[in-house]
This record gives C-alpha cells, structure tokens and sequence, in this order.
C-alpha cells in the first residue's frame, strides 16, 4: 500500500505541478514569520542578564544548527525510500537537500565561533559538539563531491544513498554529545519533553525564528530539487511541454 | 576456511600491499620523535594522538586497492556470480587484511608505546585498543573504497574519514581514562560494541555497493 | 512584550560592543540564503532557456 501511494503521489510531474502550486504561499508565509521574529528578537527583546546582547544571535544560530541536522535526517529517510521502493523522486531530493544542508551547517558553525568570542572568550573549541558538526558539514561536502565524481546517475544515487545512510550514525552523535561529554556548548534550552529554560520573552521569537527558517529551506529545498528534476528529466516529454 | 586460506595466499602475494602500510606506520612513529627536538622528554604528551593518527593512515593506504584489481580485470563480477554470499567475502577479505595488518600494527604500537612511556600496564592497554580500531578503521575505509571503486581511493578516504573521528575522540578519552584509572573497561565495551555492529554491517553494505557499481 | 530593547538606534547597532557579532552572523544568514535563492533561479532559468532553444 505504502509502495502504491508513493508511486502515485511521487512522480516528478505530479511533484514539480505541486512544488509550483504551494512554492509561492510557503515561500512568503516563512519570509513574513521569518523577518518578523528577527526583527522582534534582535531588537525588541530584553538583553540576557548573563551573555548581553550577544545572546540575540541565538534566533540566527538556533535555527541553521537545528536544520543543519533535519535536513541529514531527511536525507536518510530519503535514501532508505529510494533504495527499499526504488523512487526516483527520492534520489533527487537527496542531492537537492545536500548542498542546502552544507550551508546551514556552515551557518551554525560560523555563527556559534562569532557567538563564542564574546561569551566563551575564544571563537573555536575542539569540544565534542562544535566537532561533531564539522564533522557534519564534511559529510556533506563528501556526499556532494561522490555524486559529482559519476557520470552515471542512477550509480551514483545509490552509492550516495548508502553513504548518507551509513552517515546518518552521526546524527545521534551530535545530538547527544552536549550530555555524553563535558562541553563548553550549553545544553538544549527547548526539548519536547520539558519545559522551555528561557524567558517565554525571548522563546517565542525564537519558535517563530525556528518555524520561518524551516519554511525558507523548504523552499530552497524545493527549487533545489525542481533544478534537479529539470536536468535529470529533461529528455521526457513532458518536460518539454512543461517548459 | 577455504576461503579464508585462498584470501591469504592472495594477500601474501601482494607483498607491497601488506608491507606497505606497516612500514608507513613504522616511519610515521619514527619520525615522530624527530619533530619534536627540544622536547625529547615530554614525548608521551603528543605520543598517542600521533599513535591513533599513524594507524588511521596506515589502514587508508591498507585499503587502497583491496578491491580495484578484481574489479579491473573482471574477477569481482566472477565471483559475484558465482559466490551467493558475497558479504561473506568480503568480510573474509576484511579480517585477513587485519591479521595481516591490523594485527602487527597494534604490536608495533605496544613496543613503541612502551618504549616512550615505559610503563608496562599502559602499554598493555593499548594493545587491545590499537586491534579493535584498527578493524574498525579499517571496515571503515573499505567501505570508503567500495563507494570510490574506480575513481581513487582518495575520494573514498574523504567521505568516509568522518565517519572515523569518533573513533578517535573515544580513543582519545580511552588513554586518559587509563592514565587516571578510571573507566578504562568500559571504553573498550564501547569500542566492541562499535566494532561487533560494524564487522557485520559493512560486509553486507560493501556488496550492495559493489552490485551497484557492477550493473 | 514588544518595547524596543534600546534608546536609540545607534545602540541597537553598537548593543554594548556585541553589535558586530551580531550583525555579521545576520548578514552572513542572510547573504548565505539570498545567494542559494538567486543562483538556483538563475541555474532553473538558464534550463529552461536551453530546453527552450532545443524544442
């Protein structure tokens, strides 16, 4: 059943229509939440009694670490989809997500070292998790550089799958090596569980920062993957009357 | 068995490609003490993150053509046809890499673990961990190659050496742990445990791998 | 809720000395994701240009 649903709703057609259709509303939607919760936490939110204003650079950097790590789990979701039922879609939104993965991660690393020279006194420390997220972000400069190095597609959609699979197993690693090891990073301030261990002043700017910047990488995400399916889909017919 | 005796005589034919990495790990730790100078007392600072190092590199240059010359000339889909187990072969191929390698390696790193320390317990410590990494490591790096088959065994090195650094960050906290003695054992459980998912994982991904490179 | 943290608008810009740090992580954000925008729009446009062309 599983199997019939994702053949049907997941053809590249049917996707590029819908990724047509629903681009513009997320696309505008994220960018109001997202500008408007900067806005409200970089300069209408009480300074933090401990880090100053330097804390206002948790509604830049909260969101890209956050995604850093959803898009690989996505990625690995994507791989376990288009190598047990053979979606063709799946292996496009793999090497779609990679690149736009490479950059939040690069944005988390980047702005937690300028976070850390004003709270931690030193802009890098080789601590478990600011490492385990480089390690992340060369992950995802491999993956783009093994699927780059084939000119066969389908070859190289499976050994990517398979690597992002395999890779995946550093997910758990950086979610958890804020408790697993002693780490100057602080450990997450919101969870599903507990309750929030900021100020709800400063949390709900930062809920809206989190949900705008998801809409925005979905929406690189999907003209990433419309890019993708116009290279790889550009001898169909369809294409043609598409263009 | 017979599988395991035809991959050793195959090997040991190979003289370069297990000779090899064992020297390289030799000059790597020889030459360890020469960039130091002034320093010559406090060798056992850096000594194990060199050590770890040394044997990461030389499992790399151990994998470097474990499978492209079968590849080249045609064996590997032979055997593919032929064998209905081929993870089962490749994970033959991995363990007498090991003992081949791997093995002598991890001696070389008690001896020069204990030449610098000199400290009997600590050397003998490192023996069990410099074997467990190595065959991690060195499943790792298979993996790496199987994905780079026949584009160099650089791009597999760069996609699958991040998978290994935290392997070394626990070796790392392994050594401390056993220079202030305290849960020493428990690393090494963790590192089994590591090792026992790995040993059986990677054989079966490797010849996914290798299938898709073959159709 | 919604008070402005600062009295002027130079200190929001200065913030007590943090303002650097965080203007360059906001203008790296959003340089980083305007660039993604733009060359994924260019690289689409330049597609259809060329499946355009070959039609």
């Amino acid at each position: 059943m599983i199997k019939k649903f994702i053949h049907q709703f997941a053809s590249p057609k049917t996707y590029l229509f819908q990724v047509n259709r629903f681009y513009p509303y997320i696309f505008y939607i994220s960018l109001i939440i997202y500008t408007f919760s900067l806005i409200w936490g970089l300069l209408f939110t009480p300074q933090d009694f401990v880090q100053g204003n330097s804390f206002r650079i948790i509604y830049l950097h909260v969101p890209a670490s956050f995604l850093s790590q959803s898009l690989y789990v996505a990625m690995a979701f994507a791989s376990i989809t288009y190598l047990v039922w053979r979606v063709k879609l799946a292996a496009y939104l793999i090497i779609a997500i990679a690149p736009v993965g490479a950059m939040t991660t690069f944005v988390a690393l980047i702005s937690g070292s300028l976070w850390g020279i004003p709270t931690w006194g030193t802009w890098w420390q080789w601590d478990a998790r600011i490492t385990s997220t480089l390690i992340l972000f060369i992950m995802y400069l491999g993956l783009i550089s093994l699927h780059n190095s084939f000119s066969n597609y389908e070859k190289a959609d499976k050994l990517l799958s398979w690597l992002v699979i395999v890779g995946a197993v550093n997910i758990p690693i950086i979610k958890k090596s804020v408790d697993w090891w002693s780490t100057l990073h602080q450990s997450a301030s919101i969870t599903l569980t507990d309750k929030p261990s900021i100020d709800p002043s400063m949390f709900y700017p930062l809920i809206g920062s989190i949900i705008g910047f998801f809409g925005l990488i979905i929406c690189l995400v999907l003209i990433s993957s419309k890019h993708q399916i116009l290279i790889r889909e550009k001898t169909k017919s369809w294409i043609k009357d598409y263009v | 068995m017979k599988i395991l005796r035809l991959e050793y005589l195959k090997l040991r034919k190979k003289t370069r490609s297990w000779l090899g990495p064992i020297l390289v790990f030799w000059l790597i730790m020889l030459a360890y003490p020469l960039t130091v100078e002034f320093l010559q007392d406090k060798l056992e600072i850096g000594f194990f993150s060199v050590l770890w190092i040394a044997i990461l590199i030389s499992m790399m240059l151990a994998t470097e053509d474990i499978f492209i010359e079968d590849y080249n000339d045609g064996s590997l889909e032979q055997i593919m046809i032929k064998n209905s187990s081929f993870q089962f072969l490749v994970s033959m191929r991995i363990v007498i890499y090991w003992l081949m390698i791997g093995v002598p390696i991890s001696g070389l790193s008690f001896f020069f673990s204990l030449g610098t320390t000199e400290e009997i317990f600590l050397s003998l410590s490192i023996f069990p961990l410099a074997l467990i990494s190595s065959y991690i490591f060195l499943n790792l790096f298979v993996l790496g190659n199987a994905l780079s088959l026949n584009k160099g065994s650089l791009l597999g090195a760069l996609v699958t050496m991040p998978l290994a650094l935290p392997v070394l960050i626990v070796l790392g906290k392994s050594v401390i742990s056993i220079q202030l003695g305290i849960n020493f054992l428990e690393f090494i459980l963790l590192l089994l445990g590591c090792l026992s998912i790995i040993m059986i994982i990677v054989p079966v991904i490797v010849s996914y791998i290798i299938k898709a490179h073959l159709e | 809720m919604f008070s402005f943290a600062f009295n002027s608008f130079e200190e929001a810009i200065y913030m007590n000395g943090h303002g650097i740090y965080v203007w360059i992580v906001f203008s790296i954000v959003i340089s980083c994701l305007a660039a993604f925008f733009i060359s994924y729009k260019n690289k689409i446009q330049k597609i259809k240009k060329k499946l355009n062309e070959s039609n």
